[in-house]
């Protein structure tokens, strides 16, 4: 158990010699983005100015798409990366140059990494042997953290003969037999099945009422990040988008990154959208409609010194409802959930996407090319300003 | 459709293109297997055949007027025996240290965080391609005093570049970097990853190099015969070796003892195959499944 700082951590992977006169036999480019890694002279940068205080026994989870520097993080935190500049601390401890193994932390790897040459009860006494634990604790810890774990039946098995979800159950075994301070999980669910992974998410959702340790997850499944994390970073191309709870997140995106990673189906998006102010009073105008806001969102934007200007107006599917004065929109695709429908609307050449719910709703009325009525709630709607970041 | 239909289904029919095509492979690949075995076949047949037989050409397909006079005569000679007992221990020594050298080397190579594995691997590139020569390679030994000394025929057999980079390309994709650094995180240094990680996974390749080095070592006598001047010395192949110039070379006497000794040196010729050969051939099955066996299986996804 302990807290972990980051100050401005930056992980650049420097250009090979080679590269580095290819480079300048081109002239100089100083900096391009290629795809989402920042190249510049010095190298690729893969993350850089992650700032970041994990309290005691948090549990954080870094989200992002692929390539943002997620599990570059994670893996400057276990110590298998270098860290190019910045301070991480461990407690109080400076541990930017420590071994992993001096780190007291535990590990649970995307791929399970087990000993495929030992059993299970090996694998995960392999930690305390090398720590030099009495015989008759080790098997107690051993045996604790399966029972936790449920797999103490499979203990003298190897790893071959165990399915995914036994695996990564050993992999998580593994990791809190050594009551690590703090326990990091790369994408520990993505390899399973999507019934297991809901099965697994909520174990670990449990596991972490029964051992009290600093938890940092990463993964790129928002729906994972928002179920288990106190709080999540939202991160993209290396840099940290927004820290927040799941609530924050997701009711007060801070750009429109944010609010369309995060959220399923993502948020709808209506682009250049005309602000205005009329005495004191912002309205904004979407399809063709004028829109009042609300008194809170006013003072938001009146705080901010908000003029006139084009905007993207952003509200989530589960936002909307069917209403017969509202927008209409043509039905492109109609998904049934069960409790809900998710209704695919082309309005005016935007894809509009609004999840109704079933109760009561006459279902086969609203199929694939019919006309919908719907409208929203101007209090739940986000505004980004043109450099995209929320300006409520 | 039941599961007993289902298996008594015919077989899927094959287009006239793929019976021409499977019948010509089966073809050429029954004529490759022949233009193999028949050649070891002929030596076993011909070192248990009348040595007339086999000069006048009936020994084909099996042997004719079996005899084993020419293993009576090689087993005979004691040097035999001697040449053995020095081939098992030149053998057992370059195996062993032969492992403790390449495979340490392999891994360390195979590693990607190694300082210097660019000058490192040219350092083993290097000699792969130029040779100092025999008479310097002589000279060296000489002034290290290995002349007439078992570490003449150990010592320069104990690296070769070629299954030092087959270990690393072996390291390189069969352990994977999870697991490693699974094991630094759990709190194994590089020594410990080693000994209790890397070493019990590599069986495959330890078994591989184990029989190719062996192999090297059983089948060779040219160092032997450059470097050694005592006859107690002499590996099993230099052994045969001389018999078998003795036998040719003794030559004298009456004609009929010629043409004895003529027929003798050809058998024994066969026969010096099979002797030097067997051992080798038996310690073959015990590796075999080390070759395509795959020991990560388990470890990762999937």
């Amino acid at each position: 158990m302990a807290s972990l700082t980051l100050k401005d951590i930056k992980k650049v992977y420097p250009n090979s010699e080679e590269k580095k006169s290819k480079k300048k036999k081109k002239g100089d480019e100083p900096e391009k983005q290629k795809a989402n890694l920042q190249i510049t002279d010095e190298g690729v940068v893969a993350v850089q100015q992650f700032s970041l205080d994990i309290a005691d026994k948090e549990f954080i989870v870094l989200v992002g798409p692929s390539g943002c520097g997620k599990s570059t993080t994670l893996r400057m935190i276990a110590g298998l990366e270098e860290i190019s500049s910045g301070e991480l601390y461990i407690g109080d401890r400076l541990v930017n140059d420590v071994a992993p193994k001096d780190r007291d932390i535990a590990m649970v790897f995307q791929s399970y990494a087990l000993y495929p040459h030992m059993t299970v009860y090996d694998n995960m006494a392999f930690s305390l042997k090398l720590k030099k634990t009495p015989k008759a604790e080790i098997d107690k810890k051993v045996r604790e953290a399966a029972e936790i774990l449920d797999i103490t039946q499979y203990l003298d098995r190897k790893p071959k003969a165990l399915s995914g979800g036994q695996r990564q159950r050993v992999a998580i075994g593994r990791a809190i037999v050594r009551e690590p301070k703090v326990l990091l999980m790369d994408e520990p669910l993505s390899n399973l099945d999507a019934k297991l992974r809901n099965q697994m998410r909520a174990e670990i959702i449990k596991l972490r009422q029964k051992i009290n340790t600093t938890f940092i997850y990463v993964t790129h499944d928002q729906t994972e990040a928002m179920t288990l994390g106190d709080r999540i970073v939202i991160m993209k191309d290396g840099f940290i988008q927004q820290i927040g709870t799941p609530q924050e997140v997701f009711n007060h995106p801070i750009n429109l990154f944010v609010a369309g990673f995060i959220g399923t189906p993502q948020m709808n998006f209506f682009e250049n959208c005309a602000l205005s102010v009329d005495a004191g009073k912002y309205s904004v105008e979407v399809l063709g409609k004028k829109i009042a806001l609300t008194e809170g969102q006013n003072k938001a934007l009146a705080a901010k010194g908000v003029k006139p200007c084009s905007v993207t107006l952003g509200i989530r599917p589960v936002h909307m409802q069917l209403d017969e004065g509202g927008f209409t929109g043509k039905i492109d695709v109609s998904e049934m959930m069960g409790s809900e429908l998710h209704l695919h609307m082309n309005v005016q050449g935007n894809d509009v996407v609004a999840v109704i719910p079933t109760a009561g709703l006459d279902v086969s009325a609203h199929s694939i090319g019919k006309s919908v009525n719907f409208s929203f709630n101007p209090a739940l709607c986000h505004l980004f300003g043109e450099d995209g970041n929320n300006l409520l | 459709m039941s599961v007993k239909a289902a298996a008594k289904r015919a077989p899927i029919r094959l287009s006239a293109g793929d019976k021409v095509f499977y019948t010509i492979n089966t073809i050429f690949l029954a004529l490759m297997a022949i233009i193999v075995i028949y050649p070891l076949y002929f030596i076993v047949i011909a070192s248990i055949s009348d040595p007339d037989a086999v000069l006048g050409g009936q020994v084909i397909l099996y042997p004719v007027q079996i005899t084993m006079a020419g293993f009576k005569r090689i087993l005979q000679e004691t040097s035999i025996w001697r040449g053995y007992l020095n081939t098992i221990i030149y053998t057992g020594l370059t195996v062993i240290l032969s492992l403790v050298v390449t495979i340490p080397a392999g891994w360390g190579l195979s590693r990607k965080t190694i300082p210097g594995k660019k000058f490192w691997m040219i350092y083993f590139i290097i000699p792969m391609f130029f040779g100092g020569g025999l008479i310097p390679f002589y000279n060296v030994m000489s002034s290290l005093g290995l002349i007439n000394n078992i570490w003449a025929i150990v010592l320069p057999s104990i690296l070769s570049v070629w299954n030092l980079f087959m270990t690393k390309t072996f390291f390189e994709t069969s352990i994977p970097d999870g697991l490693v650094e699974a094991a630094k995180i759990d709190g194994a240094g590089e020594y410990r990853v080693f000994t209790s990680l890397v070493l019990p996974l590599s069986k495959a390749i330890l078994a591989v190099m184990a029989l190719y080095y062996a192999i090297g070592q059983w089948n060779s006598y040219f160092n032997a015969m450059i470097f050694l001047q005592n006859e107690n010395m002499y590996p099993l192949q230099l052994v045969l070796k001389e018999i078998l110039i003795a036998s040719e070379s003794t030559m004298g006497g009456t004609g009929e003892t010629i043409l004895e000794q003529y027929r003798m040196a050809n058998q024994i010729k066969y026969v010096s195959v099979i002797v030097s050969s067997v051992p080798v051939l038996c310690l073959y099955p015990f590796v075999q499944k080390y070759f395509s066996q795959g020991v990560m299986i388990g470890s990762l996804k999937g």
